[in-house]
């Protein structure tokens, strides 16, 4: 088995973008090569992650940026998973470097929908759900997050407040974010006094829908040492699954497959939860972060409101969360999504972070699932001196 | 008139639906009740099943009122969606819900009942 290294990452701003989606891909992708150092003949394949390709008239995307690389011979794979395209797509890259296939690929992911307006865009993520129980019946996908936010209060007694936190907290991060979306500071009053969406689900406890793209290289050790460029270990790998529907969950309070994909990973790093330093998780509504925090390891179950109340997920807490702003303000282009959750560690572990880098951060954890958690995927990485 | 083996285990659910009821399967080996749109058991992963049809009477667990609704359902005025357990037997299912406005009209706990299947909506509750 070989270790499996990131060697350069590199990112569009996320937002609303003029360009067409190839050219967005385009762009990620030459700034992760030249972030990495290397040529394009050195990338021996390339993954893509993207869902909605046919809103921008453009499917079967992976060979056409690999033309348009200029490595057309190189072999090209696109896969679809939701919001969870990006970190799924990346573990199937991973694998492949990992069993030896490949001595260094492509991971890129990218997202346009910005141009289909908020409506068709709403309908467009509804067919991400089961369809046949959920959008078929009226759910939009803030209608379902609503549902399982009702269902954890209820639970846990929690309220809407505990919610506008973590939407307060990640616009902070977002502010500090060149390539946010949303870099705008909130406070809880205008969470609460913000319009209902889905009940309790108001405008500002969900993401923006966003253009963007983002790209890794990903290389075998051996191949990363010979750059003689910095990098970034992968050191855990995990994949999980819920039911596709919510109401196939014993309990609705939970993300089964994000459970599962986190014990997959701690156990291939040999570590725990308390061992990482910070992490980058799946915040499309601010009630996912609460109980993924949980699911992580990272707080009891029922105990995260009240620990992000106190500000144990802020940059300077004991378990930093989304330093990024997360998909909350840096933006949700969910086919980009899983892999610009792992440029931020990137640039957290390389000194490009700036003002929200993570002051001695060694350990770091992805989190990115697709739609209510049916697809999940959980890797860690660890900075290399 | 149709060959009715040609109908498809969906055509089932919403027939059953349409007649106020749950399709369910229960695993001739574990006794395990699921929706009879899952094909191999989920606890034994077995595929003897008795194929039953349940009252379609239960009670909320959870939902939501859509403020922004979805194509196909713009023409509703106020609706939740809502995931309920069925009675008895604890499956879930969900469905479409209308003339709910706020989310006191819907207390947890609450007792619906399935009223049907429209093709625009999908499977349409009531609230008792």
């Amino acid at each position: 088995m070989e270790n499996v290294c990131i060697l350069g990452a590199g990112s569009t701003k996320y937002g609303r973008l003029n360009e067409d989606i190839i050219e967005i891909a385009l762009a990620a992708s030459v700034d992760a090569i030249e972030s990495a150092g290397i040529s394009p003949r050195d990338i021996q394949a390339g993954y893509l992650s993207n869902v909605f390709g046919v809103a921008d008239k453009q499917v079967h995307m992976a060979p056409v940026i690999m033309s348009n690389l200029g490595i057309s011979h190189v072999p090209g794979l696109t896969i679809e998973s939701a919001c969870g395209s990006g970190s799924v797509m990346f573990r199937e890259a991973f694998a492949n470097i990992r069993a030896g296939f490949y001595d260094c690929v492509l991971a890129l992911g990218v997202e346009k929908v910005t141009h289909t307006g908020t409506n068709q865009s709403t309908t467009l993520f509804s067919y991400c759900s089961d369809f046949f129980y959920e959008g078929g019946n009226g759910a939009s996908f803030p209608g379902l997050f609503a549902s399982i936010a009702r269902a954890y209060m209820t639970k846990y007694k929690a309220n809407e407040e505990d919610l506008a936190h973590v939407a307060v907290k990640n616009h902070e991060n977002g502010l500090l974010n060149p390539k946010a979306h949303v870099r705008k500071k909130i406070t809880v009053e205008d969470v609460l006094n913000s319009p209902v969406v889905a009940s309790p689900l108001k405008l500002y406890d969900c993401c923006p829908f966003s253009d963007g793209a983002s790209a890794v290289i990903l290389c075998n050790e051996n191949f990363a040492k010979k750059s003689g460029k910095p990098y970034v270990q992968v050191i855990g790998s995990g994949r999980g699954g819920s039911p596709a529907a919510v109401q196939g969950r014993n309990d609705i309070s939970t993300i089964p497959g994000t459970v599962i994909a986190a014990k997959q990973a701690y156990k291939m790093a040999g570590i725990s939860a308390h061992d990482v330093d910070f992490a980058e998780v799946h915040d499309c509504f601010t009630i996912a972060e609460i109980i993924d925090v949980e699911d992580l390891g990272f707080f009891p179950k029922g105990k995260a409101a009240r620990e992000i109340r106190d500000g144990a997920t802020s940059r300077k807490g004991k378990i930093p969360i989304n330093p990024s702003g997360g998909l909350k303000s840096k933006g949700h282009p969910i086919g980009a999504t899983g892999i610009g959750q792992i440029v931020e560690v990137f640039e957290q572990f390389s000194g490009q972070a700036g003002e929200r880098t993570i002051n001695d951060a060694e350990i770091a954890l992805t989190h990115n699932f697709g739609a209510t958690g049916a697809s999940a995927a959980v890797h860690i990485f660890k900075k290399v001196n | 008139m149709k060959n009715p083996k040609s109908i498809s285990v969906r055509q089932k659910f919403i027939a059953s639906a349409k007649n106020s009821k749950i399709l369910t399967r229960k695993c001739k080996d574990c006794s395990t009740i699921m929706l009879a749109t899952i094909l191999y058991c989920e606890k034994c992963h077995g595929k003897n099943f008795n194929i039953i049809e349940y009252p379609g009477s239960g009670y909320v667990t959870t939902f939501t009122i859509h403020t922004v609704p979805p194509e196909g359902f713009e023409d509703v005025d106020s609706y939740a969606w809502v995931v309920f357990t069925l009675d008895d037997i604890l499956v879930r299912a969900s469905g479409f819900l209308p003339n709910i406005k706020k989310p006191s009209d819907l207390p947890i706990g609450s007792k619906v009942n399935v009223q049907g299947f429209d093709e625009k909506h999908g499977l349409v509750l009531k609230k008792l």
